[in-house]
C-alpha cells in the first residue's frame, strides 16, 4: 500500500461508476491527437513570446530577449558552466541533488541560456496597461497573462526526445 | 503487518479564515475577475462537430459519480467541468476522447483543491480501464497548456460563504441551505446551459432556489421571496431578472432531475445500495416540491 491514505476511498468492487462511455478508445488516435496538440501549444506560445521554445532561439517580434547572468539564482536551477558558479552559491538546501542533476544532463540534452525579455514599445495598440486592472474591455481581458514588462531569467532543459 | 491510524481517513482542513469571508474587498475582486474563466463560446455550435450537448451531460453525470464516489471536497466537480467546457470552446474533440478529458479535469481539479488528489490510476479504472495512467498524464500536459495553466478559476462555490453571512437567515438553518446550495451548483454543472453564466449568479440563485425550496417546509426566511432576490441580486450585482430567470431555470432542472431519478427508482434496475451512495439525489429527495 503506497497510498494508504486516499485508500480509504478504494474503487467499490463494481462500481457503476467504472465504465466506459464513448466506446473503445484508440491509443494510436489519442498519441497523434496528443501530439499535434503539443505541438500547437508550443507554436502558440513561440508566436506569443516571439521566442522558439524549442531550440530556446529568440525570433523576431514585440520582446526583445537578451541574455543575462548572475541572478542569484539557487544553484539547482543553475547550469554548471562558466556562468554556473555551483560552488560560490551557498543554501545548499539539496546538496545532493544538483551536482546529479547538472552532471546526469549531457551537453546534447538541453542548452545553457538565461535570458531575460523586454517588451518593445509599438505604436497604438501595443502599449502595455498594468496588469491586474478591472478587465473590462476585450483589449484588457487579453492582457491578463501577459507578463510584466520585465522577464527575469528563463532557463529550460531540453531533454532529448525520447519515443516510447 | 498492516498498522492502522485512526486518523487516516480524516482529512484535514484549514478552518474557515474569518479576515477572507467578511472582508467585502474578496468578493468584489471575485465579481471582477470570474468572467475571465467562462468558456469562450457557446462550443457546440462554433467548435465541436463530433460532441453532441447529451454527451456533455453523459460525461459530466459520469464525472459527478465518480466525485461522490470517491467522496471529493464540494467545488472538484464544477472546476473539472469549468476546464473541460473551456478546453472544448478551443480545441475540437473526438467523442472518443470525451471521457479521457473528463479524466483529465478530475485529476486537474482535485490536485488543485484536495488534501489527498485522486490518482491516475484510480481514475482510469474509472473509466474501465479505457484509458492508461501514462495517456492520462499526458493529456494533462495538452488540457494544461490549452487553458494556459489558469486552474484557479473562480466557481460558484467561492460565493456561497460570501452571499450566507449577509442573509438574515438564522444561524442554524444555513448549514441546510448550504447543502442544498451546493446540490443546486452540481446540479447546474451537469447542464450545459448554465456553462456561460458567471459563477455568482449560479451560486446566487442556488442560495435563493434552496431558501425557496426549504421554505415550503419549515421557516428559513422572515423575507418575502420577492424581497430574497432583491436583497441576493444586490450582494453580486446580478440583475433581479436574470437571477430570477436563473432560479427558475436551476428549479427546472431539479425538477427534470427528480423524474429521472424516480424512473430510475422505478425501473428496478438500480439498488437502493446505489442509489444511497450518491449523495445528490439522496439531497435532492428531501426536497419537497
Amino acid at each position: 500500500m503506497s497510498e494508504p491514505s486516499r485508500d480509504a476511498h478504494p474503487v467499490p468492487q463494481g462500481s457503476k461508476a467504472c465504465r466506459r462511455l464513448f466506446g473503445p478508445v484508440d491509443s494510436e488516435q489519442l498519441r497523434r491527437d496528443c501530439d499535434a496538440l503539443m505541438a500547437s501549444c508550443v507554436q502558440e506560445a513561440c508566436e506569443r513570446w516571439n521566442f522558439d521554445f524549442v531550440t530556446e532561439t529568440p525570433l523576431e517580434g514585440n520582446f526583445a530577449w537578451e541574455p543575462v547572468w548572475g541572478l542569484g539564482l539557487p544553484k539547482v536551477y543553475l547550469p554548471s558552466g562558466p556562468w554556473g558558479t555551483r560552488d560560490n552559491l551557498g543554501g545548499g538546501k539539496r546538496p545532493s541533488s544538483s551536482p546529479v542533476l547538472l552532471q546526469g544532463i549531457t551537453q546534447e540534452d538541453h542548452v545553457d541560456l538565461s535570458l531575460s525579455c523586454t517588451l518593445v514599445p509599438r505604436s497604438s495598440e501595443q502599449a502595455e496597461g498594468s496588469p491586474g486592472g478591472p478587465g473590462t474591455s476585450q483589449g484588457r481581458k487579453r492582457r491578463q497573462t501577459n507578463m510584466t514588462d520585465f522577464y527575469h531569467s528563463k532557463r529550460r532543459l531540453i531533454f532529448s526526445k525520447k519515443k516510447p | 503487518m498492516e498498522l492502522l491510524c485512526c486518523e487516516m481517513d480524516r482529512v484535514r482542513r484549514a478552518v474557515p479564515d474569518a479576515n477572507l469571508l467578511y472582508d467585502d474587498r474578496i468578493l468584489q475582486n471575485l465579481l471582477t475577475i470570474e468572467e475571465r474563466y467562462l468558456p469562450q463560446c457557446s462550443y457546440f455550435k462554433c467548435v465541436q462537430k463530433d460532441i453532441q450537448p447529451y454527451m456533455r451531460r453523459m460525461v459530466a453525470t459520469w464525472m459527478l459519480e465518480v466525485c461522490e464516489e470517491q467522496k471529493c471536497e464540494e467545488e472538484v466537480f464544477p472546476l473539472a467541468m469549468n476546464y473541460l467546457d473551456r478546453f472544448l470552446a478551443g480545441v475540437p474533440t473526438p467523442k472518443t476522447h470525451l471521457q479521457l478529458l473528463g479524466a483529465v479535469c478530475m485529476f486537474l481539479a482535485s490536485k488543485l483543491k484536495e488534501t489527498i488528489p485522486l490518482t491516475a490510476e484510480k481514475l482510469c479504472i474509472y473509466t474501465d480501464n479505457s484509458i492508461k495512467p501514462q495517456e492520462l498524464l499526458e493529456w494533462e500536459l495538452v488540457v494544461l497548456g490549452k487553458l494556459k495553466w489558469n486552474l484557479a478559476a473562480v466557481t460558484p462555490h467561492d460565493f456561497i460563504e460570501h452571499i450566507l453571512r449577509k442573509l438574515p437567515q438564522p444561524n442554524e438553518k444555513l448549514p441546510l441551505i448550504r447543502k442544498h446550495a451546493q446540490t443546486f451548483i452540481a446540479l447546474c454543472a451537469t447542464d450545459f446551459k448554465f456553462a456561460m453564466y458567471p459563477p455568482s449568479m449560479i451560486a446566487t440563485g442556488s442560495v435563493g432556489a434552496a431558501i425557496c425550496g426549504l421554505q415550503q417546509d419549515e421557516d428559513v426566511s422572515s423575507l418575502t421571496s420577492d424581497a430574497l432576490v432583491e436583497l441576493l441580486a444586490k450582494i453580486t450585482n446580478t440583475d433581479v431578472d436574470c437571477l430570477k430567470a436563473c432560479q427558475e431555470q436551476i428549479e427546472v432542472v431539479l425538477l427534470n432531475s427528480l423524474q429521472q431519478f424516480r424512473q430510475d427508482q422505478g425501473d428496478g434496475s438500480k439498488s437502493e445500495d446505489e442509489l444511497d451512495q450518491a449523495s445528490t439525489p439522496t439531497d435532492v429527495r428531501d426536497i419537497d416540491l
